[in-house]
């Protein structure tokens, strides 16, 4: 008993020291750290810790993967914020201005009047060329031919291009005051044109139940439930009008919903035409 | 027995004792309900309106409730239910208007085949809202199918 007590009062001096001397807040051990959390994905901490270096020891890759940092976490103004404070100089000014050409583009869906650098390598004028075309998409100006526009992007994505181009620029919407028109000429046409087959054809059905009702009665000379029948099939009626209508622009709506997906799902598998960045290896 | 061994299983068993009281806490009958909440009561019976037809509007609506739909239960497949329909669309527009969309709405009730076309609500309505059929386009929120409403 007493000899291991000794033991433990002896060993205790020993570790001591070692805890000491051993900083883990030097900011060689946080940069080291916030590198691991930014191999991790983890870039919430990473940003978190690369904040706590002191200036000396903050370069141009380090403020870069910040911007990346951010970016990834969409905090896209946070991301661009950070460009000012990037050197022009900088080997990796070219790949910020496109990092904040993404930012800005998530920022405002507008299109954008960015210009190229000298300093881009033959795969940044790519991307910056991509990026500009795609903006086009976000606004209403038609001022590039599909030709032209197409031309931007490599042969695998030239397929995609063209379909969100005319989908943007030639929509197959469907003309409500059209849709209104054949549903007051047949009821439940409207919808029909619009591809709801199922609607239009009820909507034909209780019109016509009713209307055949109002008749038969009318006939038979039963005024009172031949005006009631009228007065529902006229219920009726009117309302298919209407909802054919407002069925078109709902299908309109699904069109810009479905679009819009689309060009968004298109960006997220090209990663915004931004190139590869390996840290880590 | 020792008297020392004794106290040691006094102690031992009043200290059972006392989490066995701490344990009925614990394992006390709950009663639980598995009930969907009945969110379709919660209904404005009031007959505040701005003008004669939609006092006459809201009046048909509260017989409606009080006379058929609170008595048969909650068997509109949409959310809002019809009736509910009728007086979002009033509240959006006018009596005129929301006439036409509540026919519309009804003719679209009627279709047997609804599925895939409407999101649905937490509790297993189509979720078809009164302000999509306004005829403003810029009121339109369209949400696929696929997607459940949490939050109205």
């Amino acid at each position: 008993m007493r000899k291991s007590l000794l033991i433990i009062f002896f060993l205790q001096p020993l570790a001591i020291p070692q805890s000491t001397t051993f900083d883990f807040y030097s900011p060689q051990n946080i940069k080291l750290f916030a590198n691991y959390l930014f191999c991790e994905e983890d870039y919430l901490r990473a940003i978190e810790q690369y904040e706590l270096l002191e200036n000396q020891f903050v370069n141009d890759t380090i403020k870069f993967k910040i911007m990346l940092g951010y970016s990834d976490l969409k905090l896209y103004q946070q991301s661009n914020d950070l460009i000012k404070s990037l050197n022009h100089e900088s080997k990796l000014y070219p790949d910020a201005y496109l990092v904040s050409m993404k930012n800005e583009l998530l920022i405002s869906h507008k299109r954008l009047h960015y210009i190229a650098l000298s300093s881009f390598n033959l795969s940044q004028q790519a991307g910056f060329n991509k990026l500009s075309a795609i903006s086009l998409l976000y606004g209403n100006e038609q001022s590039i031919k599909k030709s032209d526009f197409v031309s931007v992007f490599n042969s695998a994505q030239q397929n995609t291009a063209s379909f969100l181009y005319d989908y943007k620029f030639n929509p197959p919407y469907r003309s409500p005051a059209w849709a209104g028109i054949f549903s007051a000429i047949i009821p439940g046409s409207g919808k029909m044109y619009v591809g709801e087959w199922g609607d239009g054809i009820t909507g034909l059905l209780l019109t016509g139940l009713f209307a055949v009702l109002a008749y038969d009665n009318f006939r038979a000379d039963h005024n009172t439930r031949a005006w009631i029948f009228t007065g529902i099939g006229a219920f009726f009626y009117a309302g298919n009008i209407y909802g054919s209508v407002a069925t078109a622009q709902i299908y309109n709506a699904k069109f810009n919903f479905d679009f819009q997906n689309g060009l968004n799902l298109f960006l997220e598998q090209e990663n915004y035409f931004l190139p590869e960045y390996d840290f880590c290896n | 027995m020792q008297s020392k061994h004794l106290i040691f299983f006094v102690l031992l068993l009043l200290t059972t004792s006392v989490f066995c009281q701490i344990d009925d806490l614990k394992w006390k009958k709950a009663y639980l309900s598995y009930e969907v909440p009945d969110q379709f009561r919660n209904r404005d019976y009031s007959f505040e309106s701005d003008n004669a037809a939609e006092f006459l509007e809201k009046s048909f609506v509260n017989a409606y409730w009080f006379f058929i739909s609170d008595v048969d239960g909650d068997n509109c497949p949409f959310d809002p239910s019809c009736s509910s329909f009728f007086i979002y669309a009033t509240e959006e527009t006018n009596v005129f208007q929301a006439t036409l969309m509540f026919s519309d709405r009804l003719t679209r009730d009627s279709n047997p085949i609804k599925k895939n076309k409407y999101p649905w609500d937490k509790n297993g309505h189509y979720y078809d809202p009164a302000y999509n059929y306004t005829l403003n386009q810029e009121r339109i929120d369209y949400l696929p199918p696929t997607f459940i409403v949490e939050d109205e």
